[in-house]
């Protein structure tokens, strides 16, 4: 297969896979997932040369460098402009499904929030997009031993602040 | 109690099964798009330049501290909104932006990519009351497309990070341009805009504009022009700004909030957007007269 055949590929495979990483990042407000999105497929596709046999975790990494950049611009804001929910200058960009306040997992939200972002990026990494350990080092462009390391550690710092939750408020017991 | 790693999977907000992005085939905004990369390589714009094997810090501090936390800033107390001087005269846009015009002859001080930016804005977390969380962050870019971010506190500086070489061509991040009209297309991109903005998106877009790039006579000038035929955006007076800076106030009302933009008297030049809440928003322990967010920029 040409390049360009195998990026059609790994698009038509792994569009939602990457869709539902970036919508994870970004609480599901869906016009900028879309935005990030279309931005790892272009990006991507320049770099089609390159992809690998096994293109997700290689997508995860690109997807990665994209949300850092988008982040940076706009996160702060729209934060707090989000939170205002009727403010006229969110436009539309309101939270559109983000995980329900009252599931059960929101009290786990709020312990992988309280660890540091490194942290959070390989338990979701593991957790959410179900990635073994050396496709972690793809991801977070790292050797496989460090990968190992930042899990375990950030294991034990989630364990932690779900215990500390769970003390305070009962909850998760 | 059941395994960290358990859990965790367990709150997955998006499910490869679920209905929000869930697999199956794509849809019709998604085909479109891979039909465009596919067929329309000539005509696409060169839209992002990457180097991949940067690995990019994680921009996430500044997430960090808005969202609070144990290890965040800690809350200091909220820095008053900005007082119009009694008496004072204002100054119409249109002066400015003639001045502005004249000041930017000589085309100096020249545009500068890169920041010095001094922030203020109310961090909200459920259940507490919010913080005023300061920042002060300082982007420098070298010759060779690598920049450097500074955040600093209390004059220390608390996180440094260097990131490597970078390009692209996507407003805020491309060069502005000195035009009005260009400038106008240029903010618009910003906002990720389809249609023309509201005073509200174009102010929110200037901000953007100025995270990123240190104008220069010129494209302040422009910016004046362009600001001078904003809707609703109406003088009020002289203002001395957090820095210490003399200012003219421009202000737009909105329902529950106030937006102003300071600008500088003798060049013309943003120094600052400060957003005010005017009503009570109990719901989120703010009162009015609360600054929701400010920021300041200098050189």
């Amino acid at each position: 297969m040409s390049n360009d055949e195998n990026f059609a590929a790994a698009y038509r495979e792994h569009y939602w896979a990457v869709s539902r990483y970036v919508a994870r990042r970004l609480d599901g407000r869906s016009s900028e997932v879309e935005e990030v999105v279309a931005e790892v497929f272009t990006v991507a596709w320049r770099r089609r040369a390159d992809l690998p046999a096994a293109p997700l975790p290689w997508l995860y990494g690109v997807a990665r460098n994209c949300l850092a950049n988008a982040v940076r611009g706009y996160g702060r804001r729209r934060r707090l402009v989000d939170r205002l929910g009727n403010d006229e200058s969110a436009h539309g960009r309101q939270v559109a499904a983000g995980p329900d306040a009252e599931a059960p997992g929101s009290w786990v939200h709020d312990a992988l929030a309280r660890l540091s972002p490194a942290d959070q990026e390989v338990l979701r990494l593991t957790a959410w997009e179900e990635l073994g350990v050396e496709e972690v080092a793809v991801v977070l462009g790292c050797g496989v031993r460090a990968a190992a390391m930042r899990l375990h550690r950030a294991r034990r710092r989630l364990r932690a602040e779900i215990d500390r939750l769970a003390v305070l408020g009962g909850a998760g017991r | 109690m059941a395994d960290e790693l358990e859990l965790l999977r367990s709150a997955n907000p998006f499910t490869s099964d679920g209905p929000l992005y869930g697999d199956g085939p794509l849809d019709h905004h998604a085909e479109r798009r891979l039909n465009r990369l596919l067929h329309d390589r000539r005509s696409r714009r060169c839209r992002l330049l990457w180097s991949l094997a940067a690995t990019v810090a994680v921009a996430a501090t500044v997430l960090t501290l808005v969202l609070g936390g144990p290890s965040s800033t800690p809350a200091v107390a909220a820095p008053r909104a900005l007082v119009v001087q009694a008496h004072s005269t204002p100054v119409s846009l249109k002066q400015l932006a003639a001045l502005a015009a004249a000041v930017a002859a000589d085309g100096t001080p020249a545009l500068r990519r890169g920041t010095h930016v001094q922030s203020w804005s109310l961090g909200m977390s459920d259940g507490k009351p919010p913080v005023t969380v300061p920042e002060e962050r300082i982007v420098r870019w070298n010759a060779d497309d690598s920049h450097t971010e500074r955040d600093i506190e209390d004059g220390r500086v608390l996180k440094e990070t260097t990131f490597p070489p970078s390009w692209s061509d996507v407003p805020p991040d491309a060069r502005p341009p000195h035009d009005v009209a260009g400038l106008r297309a240029y903010l618009q991109e910003t906002a990720y805009s389809k249609t023309p903005l509201t005073t509200p998106e174009l102010l929110s877009a200037v901000g953007e504009l100025l995270d990123h790039w240190t104008l220069g006579a010129r494209e302040s000038a422009a910016l004046a022009r362009l600001l001078a035929g904003a809707d609703g955006l109406r003088p009020v007076g002289e203002v001395t700004d957090r820095l210490g800076r003399h200012g003219q106030a421009y202000v737009y009302q909105r329902s529950a909030s106030r937006l102003m933009l300071i600008m500088d008297p003798a060049t013309g030049a943003v120094l600052g957007l400060e957003n005010t809440f005017t009503k009570d928003q109990p719901e989120y322990g703010v009162k009015a007269g609360d600054v929701m967010e400010y920021s300041a920029w200098t050189r």
